[in-house]
């Protein structure tokens, strides 16, 4: 068997030997022997006692020359960290709840307390994507007040200042429960997945962002903030409620950030000036980031285990039965739509804004059918999921 | 019918014995088994409940332990002690720059000790002392009598003593082996200033005792619960680290025969 050898010198047990004799044991097996020079006398007696104390073996003592003297010890058996034997590089298939947050890789000293840690199995929480989708969350970060150009803001004739106050309340309010929503689950991921934490902790910043600005410009050209429906709110509710993290990866970010990407390129399209544009652009690029998340998710967890099709339709169709009174697009959000995509209140021009806000329905539900398709779904169940999404968009 | 239940003594020497015995009583109604304990001021006071039937097992300092031996005439019967009662010692701890480099120097100079009951900071390295022919006549002894019915389960004599030694007021001190290695650890010893002089042959600790005649199955479904807690296990840990242990021994006498002599010298005087 090989003997770790430690020089110890002149140092006394409580005089900093311990930060090199600890160390020292930690690398080796139980029963691993190690070997401690030292020219302290103290040590001699002083050393029994803290093997003792630590349940590590003190084997004897060694005369070297020069009034040297050779302490064995073999390291004990309790208290044993238990590092990966890949340095935590892969992702364990199932994570242990009493590792808490341990980093991956780490060595976990055993008899930990078990943490309230759910989201354990790496085919239901993390998928191949989430790293990239980091790193590109990170570079494409904006700031509000920098790189929005605020000062191409002007007062809006009254109907059109109005209509914009109501499509940014309503953007600020589905962002608010997009904010909150994936908060819910995110303390509830196992650290060993956590880039899927720190994703969401990326998507939670550019919620908090679109909030800010979805506000500030809704008062940017002296206007107020509209109306928030009840159907908004019985939507959100139901999107704050849920339980399963695959299922408000589903609701929240394939089919209700999924629809709101249409809205918000709507809005783009028929933005009054060039800040609302932007920031409209800029939303709509870090919502395609949250969409490709939640979809990767889905495709990934559907890929392990087909019963999540029932699930998902099954919480789909619970949703829809929650929103049964609603009978349609938020009146507020609609009238507000039409305004803005006539550029006012001429008559003439509602005509071909109410066009437009027709064309934006049958747009979204393309599209989510679409999105349905990439997650896995047929084209039949696509559609009919399609058809079940709340009219509150989110 | 008598109550199955198995009512454990115990001294409260710090709040954290009723998050010790909460979670010893958990641990045993896990495994079915029906516990509960009292908790008790003074040693002396659990000696007397454990011999007069009011308890069936009392969890015991050296001391203690001894007391019931001697006051059975040897009948009482032992259960179960921990990891780290076997094999305690005490250290005699000597002030750098006093001069103090052997036991023999002893004679003439202070020796800070713990309390009057204190098995390992007074009674047995005293008695050790003795055994290895120092004359404690001659020696002037600092003691610190705080906490007297806890038998030295503080640990708050132990550290004055190395208060003592830290400040000067004291050329030497006895104190428990447990202590001064974890002071040690955690860095609370100044190795510039105090170092180890002496470490005295070893003693066992801490029991459980059952009178004599107990029934025997109480007893059988005690030790089956005690001896089945693990480290590994999450909430045992909690408990045994807060205990001071790493593991449940079975029990063993020949440990206490060096406080047997201390008690039967004490008892001549």
């Amino acid at each position: 068997m090989s003997v770790v050898a430690v020089d110890g010198g002149e140092l006394p047990l409580g005089g900093g030997l311990l930060a090199l004799l600890r160390p020292a044991l930690a690398l080796l097996p139980p029963g691993g022997q190690l070997a401690l020079s030292s020219s302290a006398p103290s040590v001699a007696q002083d050393l029994p006692a803290w093997c003792r104390v630590e349940r590590h073996d003190y084997l004897g003592a060694d005369p070297l020359p020069e009034g040297r003297t050779s302490h064995r010890i073999a390291r004990g058996s309790l208290g044993v960290a238990r590092a990966p034997e890949d340095g935590g590089l892969a992702l364990p298939e199932r994570a242990d709840p009493a590792t808490g947050f341990a980093p991956r890789g780490a060595a976990v000293e055993p008899g930990g307390p078990v943490y309230p840690f759910t989201l354990v199995e790496r085919d239901h929480v993390i998928p191949p994507e989430v790293g990239m989708l980091y790193e590109q969350a990170v570079s494409s970060q904006w700031v509000a007040a920098r790189d929005i150009p605020w000062d191409t803001v002007k007062p809006l004739p009254p109907a059109l200042e109005q209509a914009l106050g109501q499509t940014m309340t309503f953007l600020a309010e589905n962002e608010l429960s997009a904010l909150y929503v994936p908060a819910t689950f995110l303390p509830r991921i196992h650290p060993a997945y956590a880039e899927v934490a720190m994703f969401l902790a990326t998507q939670l910043h550019d919620e908090s962002r679109h909030i800010e600005v979805f506000l500030r410009r809704a008062r940017a050209g002296g206007g107020r903030l509209g109306v928030s429906s009840v159907t908004t709110s019985q939507s959100l509710l139901s999107l704050l409620e849920l339980n399963d993290f695959t299922e408000a990866a589903f609701l929240l970010s394939v089919l209700g950030e999924g629809t709101f990407l249409d809205l918000l390129k709507f809005v783009e399209r028929f933005a009054p000036d060039e800040a609302t544009l932007l920031l409209t652009q800029k939303a709509r690029v870090d919502e395609t980031r949250h969409v490709h998340f939640g979809l990767a998710h889905v495709r990934h967890a559907l890929g392990h285990d087909p019963s999540l099709y029932g699930r998902l339709e099954a919480a789909v169709r619970k949703r829809a039965a929650t929103m049964a009174s609603a009978a349609g697009v938020p009146a507020p959000l609609a009238d507000a739509l039409t305004i803005l995509a006539a550029g006012g209140g001429d008559p003439r021009g509602v005509r071909k804004g109410h066009e437009a806000f027709r064309e934006l329905l049958e747009t979204m539900h393309e599209n989510r059918i679409r999105r349905l398709e990439h997650a896995g779904f047929s084209p039949e169940q696509a559609k009919m999921l399609s058809d079940l999404h709340t009219p509150n968009f989110m | 019918m008598s109550d199955p239940t198995i009512l454990v003594g115990a001294v409260a020497y710090d709040p954290k014995a009723v998050t010790i015995w909460e979670g010893i009583r958990e641990h045993f109604a896990e495994q079915g088994v029906a516990m509960d304990f009292v908790l008790f001021s003074n040693y002396e006071r659990q000696v007397e409940s454990l011999l007069q039937g009011h308890i069936d097992i009392a969890w015991n300092t050296p001391l203690a332990h001894a007391r019931v031996r001697r006051r059975t005439r040897n009948q009482s019967i032992s259960l179960g002690m921990r990891d780290s009662d076997r094999d305690f010692r005490a250290k005699i701890v000597a002030r750098r720059g006093a001069g103090v480099t052997s036991i023999q120097a002893l004679p003439g100079r202070t020796l800070a000790v713990g309390s009057r009951d204190s098995t390992q900071a007074r009674i047995l390295p005293l008695q050790f002392l003795r055994q290895a022919g120092v004359d404690l006549s001659k020696v002037t002894l600092l003691p610190f009598d705080t906490d007297v019915g806890k038998h030295g389960d503080t640990g708050m004599s132990e550290l004055e003593v190395l208060k003592a030694l830290h400040d000067g007021r004291a050329d030497a001190g006895a104190v428990g082996d447990l202590i001064w290695v974890t002071e040690q650890a955690a860095g609370r010893v100044d190795a510039a200033k105090v170092e180890v002089l002496w470490t005295t042959p070893p003693f066992d600790h801490c029991m459980f005792d059952a009178a004599p005649g107990a029934p025997k199955e109480k007893l059988d479904r005690f030790q089956k619960g005690l001896f089945s807690m693990k480290w590994e296990n999450p909430k045992h840990r909690r408990v045994l680290e807060l205990e001071g242990l790493k593991q449940w021994m079975p029990p063993r006498e020949e440990g206490y025969a060096s406080l047997h002599e201390a008690l039967d010298l004490d008892e001549k005087k």
